[in-house]
């Protein structure tokens, strides 16, 4: 008698979680390695599934670089039966897209998801797969400089034409001028001491400079910051770290921003139930705003009304 | 462990297995410590990649990988028997010069294969299984025919050749064998056995990725390792099936490890990095593991 | 069958351990000739032999085996005339090999190897009745490892495997130097049979000077890398050790000073 009383307990207990009326959801996370940016899209994304009101359990796996474990980690996830998989860079989703045709997949922190093979088109990616992209948005970047200087005719570009990512960028860049109609002129540096020089080269010809996320012109910010400075050319670049080291403004994303809007997708898919394949990718909403009203002082530059307002960090 | 995590660490064991032969040939056979495996994986992968990206057939992409593979091998075993560069050297020198290559042949870090057809997705649909059985099933079929091509090989007059190659080089040459090139022979095939393995690999993956390399003498030194310890090596044919059994080991051990979780306390894939490495010492030290059986 | 012409050698040239290991040796081998060579350490009996072997290359002079000219030829390629026995026993086999896969790879010495199998069925029977000459029993063993053989043993297969495909010269280095007296005895006896039976000619070195006047047709002596002595024939017949060192004296205007040689 008294083991059925303790067997019915058991069943009902066992039971109760799923009589309750919050479902839980089994969110199963696979990130290819530990870094600020991509551990702030990850805790974005779980603390806003959480503001949303929605119970999620969530299942973090992190491959620390290791293909092979990122592999099995794309397996394991499988076993583990969940509701929604949020995929944290690009070879994380590539190897859970190979794998995972019957469940939803969101992926995020990926550049390019077209040449990654995730989706068919940006605007209806088909299949079981949606996302995020963090590719800069190269059209918003000059529509903050031209805010900053309206009467802006020439803008002047630095970087090495060696990085790959870079020359992405700078190409983007063209398209975007030659549409707002402003002439762009290339300064290369090949390394970062001939970095001074293609500053210099800049001077007299253009009315503003930008550098986008180049490593080799960051590496060597000062140097040209110092041209900048000297020649009262205002200095704009692609990140906001450069913003704080010398450089007027900046709009960048912001990590853990992007995992929220990431969330936000992925509730549409739990709660409301849409199918991913019909969920376009996005990109960032919510940029960063960083400016620095002594750099702006120092190389000429008041900075209008509207953009001091908007900024999220102010640096004198 | 899910079924789904079994059949994964089978399906990696199996696509391992074919890099884990030519660490085998390589490391017990010819006594030679080959690290250009951790650029001819990536290697295989990227000529493969390109090669479907191209629209050639998936199974004769894995023959041009191949064929990558082997002169990657060769190319060391030049530089170690023709100039006279260290083995170890030689071997790294090779595997540095292959991330450059590597980036060359696929023009960007990552080249996906997902959308593409790739051996995985035509064999699914003519087997009718499920994709996470029908994969460990190709990649078991395939690491079964190179193991037996391999035994096979190292029973004929140049395999006994390589085999006293490794075992006692003064009197394999005043018999008469020409041991550079045995050696740049072994090398080849080695690599390329570690070439095919990375075109498996990056089909599984869903791409070529330039990084996919790091770690890979490691994992194979250990999975060598693992199956001698556990399988014995009384003769050729048992030390060959002992190390694909080893490469199966070492991939469940991983997903068993990934799977653990004991209250808040979980084992990270970094924590298998030191297991690993503690594998390998054991085994460059010890010094009944160093002795060498080919009969 | 061998014609050493005018070889020289010199080892770390150049730096402080220089060393001129050959000065300009002569030596002429007809085909069956049983030549026993002697010396002090360091007199260059074994680099003499290395040289003809072509383990290295020699600064001066021509090495010409039958009527080919091999100085230009590495070692593995004039091992299709020649036959060795090292003095080291683990180095004439391999031990992780089975003892028929060891003869197996004597048998294609010289030969190109392919992709046929390593050791065919036929082979075995020949295997079977050369080994069972030694009476080592090692023809019950065929799949045995070398490497579990005693050193004799060892010695006895690497002789086996010298001339199991007839050498043009066969090249024995001190080959019973590190075998106890008894294995040591016979294992020359195994030499001294093959030989004759076989009518190979011979170069063997050995620090044991009765066993140099006791074997062959002619003995040679070395001394600072050049060929002091050579006596054949009659003259070699009626040798002793004390003439051995009272011929080398007037040879060299010095006493011959080699306690190992002499102590037997």
């Amino acid at each position: 008698m008294r083991r059925l009383l303790f067997v019915t307990l058991a069943v009902l207990l066992w039971v109760a979680p799923c009589l309750a009326q919050d479902k839980v959801f089994h969110v199963s996370v696979t990130q290819i390695v530990e870094h600020p940016s991509l551990d702030a899209m990850r805790l974005g994304f779980l603390d806003r599934l959480k503001a949303l009101g929605l119970k999620v359990e969530p299942s973090v796996h992190i491959a620390q670089g290791n293909m092979a474990a990122n592999v099995q980690i794309a397996s394991q996830i499988q076993g583990e039966n969940p509701d929604l998989i949020l995929a944290i860079t690009t070879p994380s989703a590539q190897a859970v897209v190979q794998k995972i045709k019957d469940k939803p997949v969101v992926f995020t922190g990926v550049t390019d998801p077209l040449a990654a093979g995730l989706v068919k088109s940006l605007a209806a990616p088909g299949g079981n797969v949606t996302g995020m992209t963090d590719k800069s948005p190269m059209d918003r970047h000059l529509a903050l400089i031209r805010e900053c200087l309206p009467g802006l005719k020439r803008l002047g570009v630095l970087y090495n034409a060696g990085e790959p990512n870079s020359v992405v960028l700078v190409n983007l860049l063209k398209d975007e001028c030659a549409k707002a109609g402003v002439a762009l002129e290339e300064a290369t540096a090949a390394n970062s001491a001939a970095v001074y020089q293609a500053a210099k080269s800049l001077a007299g010809r253009v009315d503003a400079v930008y550098v986008p996320v180049d490593n080799t012109v960051v590496s060597a910010l000062e140097a040209a910051i110092k041209v900048c400075e000297q020649n009262r050319l205002p200095f704009f670049s692609g990140d906001t770290d450069s913003v704080a080291r010398g450089t007027v403004a900046a709009l960048a994303v912001d990590y853990r921003k992007m995992g929220e809007q990431t969330a936000d997708m992925a509730a549409r898919i739990l709660k409301d139930g849409r199918k991913p394949g019909e969920m376009p990718v996005e990109s960032i909403r919510d940029l960063a705003l960083h400016v620095n009203t002594g750099a702006a002082a120092r190389m000429g530059l008041t900075l209008p009304e509207s953009v001091l307002k908007r900024a999220d960090k102010v640096i004198p | 462990m899910t079924s789904y995590a079994f059949f994964g660490a089978l399906e990696q064991g199996f696509a391992f297995g074919l890099m884990v032969l030519g660490v085998y040939l390589t490391f017990r056979v010819l006594d030679f410590p080959d690290l250009t495996v951790d650029g001819s994986l990536p290697l295989g992968a990227a000529v493969s990649a390109v090669a479907i990206d191209a629209g050639m057939h998936p199974a004769l992409s894995l023959v041009l990988a191949c064929g990558a593979g082997f002169l990657a091998g060769a190319v060391t075993g030049f530089l170690n028997t023709r100039l006279r560069i260290l083995h170890l050297l030689a071997s790294i020198l090779t595997m540095i010069a292959l991330y450059s290559v590597n980036l060359r042949i696929m023009g960007r870090p990552n080249l996906t294969l997902l959308g593409k057809p790739t051996l995985v997705d035509l064999f699914t649909t003519a087997s009718g299984l499920p994709q996470y059985l029908s994969t460990p099933l190709l990649f078991g079929l395939v690491t079964a025919f190179a193991a037996v091509v391999l035994i096979w090989f190292l029973r004929t007059e140049l395999g006994l050749a390589l085999l006293a190659t490794g075992d006692n080089p003064r009197m394999i040459r005043a018999l008469g064998v020409n041991t550079g090139g045995t050696i740049i022979l072994g090398l080849g095939l080695s690599n390329a056995l570690t070439a095919m393995s990375g075109a498996l690999v990056a089909q599984n993956q869903g791409g070529a990725d330039v990084n996919m390399g790091v770690g890979t003498i490691v994992a194979g030194l250990a999975s060598v390792i693992l199956g001698e310890t556990v399988f014995g090596r009384r003769s050729v044919a048992w030390a060959v099936l002992a190390a694909i059994l080893g490469s199966l080991l070492y991939r469940l051990a991983i997903a068993l490890a990934l799977g653990l979780k004991l209250g808040s306390f979980s084992i990270t894939p970094s924590d298998l990095n030191l297991i690993t490495a503690l594998l390998v010492v054991l085994a460059l030290t010890a010094p009944r593991m160093k002795a060498k059986v080919f009969s | 069958m061998l014609r050493a012409e005018g070889i020289a050698k010199t080892f770390f040239k150049g730096g402080a351990n220089e060393v001129r290991a050959l000065n300009g040796v002569n030596l002429r081998l007809d085909e069956g000739e049983f030549v026993t060579v002697i010396g002090s350490n360091g007199a260059g009996k074994s680099t003499f032999l290395n040289a003809v072997a072509g383990v290295f290359p020699v600064d001066e002079g021509r090495v010409v085996i039958g009527d080919t000219d091999v100085t230009a030829w590495p070692e593995w390629r004039r091992a299709v005339l020649i036959g060795r026995v090292f003095q080291d026993p683990s180095q004439g086999t391999c031990p992780g090999a089975t003892i028929e896969q060891n003869l197996a790879l004597a048998l294609k010495r010289g030969q190109p190897r392919g992709l046929g199998p390593g050791v065919r069925r036929r082979d075995r029977e020949l295997f079977r009745e050369r080994l069972s000459r030694l009476g080592l029993g090692l023809e019950n063993r065929l799949r045995d490892p070398a490497g579990l053989l005693s050193g004799g043993q060892r010695q006895a297969l690497t002789m086996l495997m010298s001339v199991l495909v007839r050498p043009r010269l066969l090249l024995l280095d001190e080959h019973t130097a590190a075998l106890d007296p008894k294995t040591a005895e016979k294992i020359l006896g195994l030499t001294a049979r093959l030989v004759e039976e076989l009518g190979l000619s011979t170069l063997m070195v050995t620090h044991n000077m009765r066993q140099a006047i006791g074997l062959g047709h002619r003995l040679v002596m070395f001394h600072r890398g050049e060929i002091v002595l050579d006596i054949r024939g009659e003259e070699k017949r009626n040798l002793r050790v004390e003439n051995l060192l009272t011929r080398f004296a007037e040879a060299r205007g010095e006493e011959f000073t080699s306690d190992r040689a002499l102590l037997v």
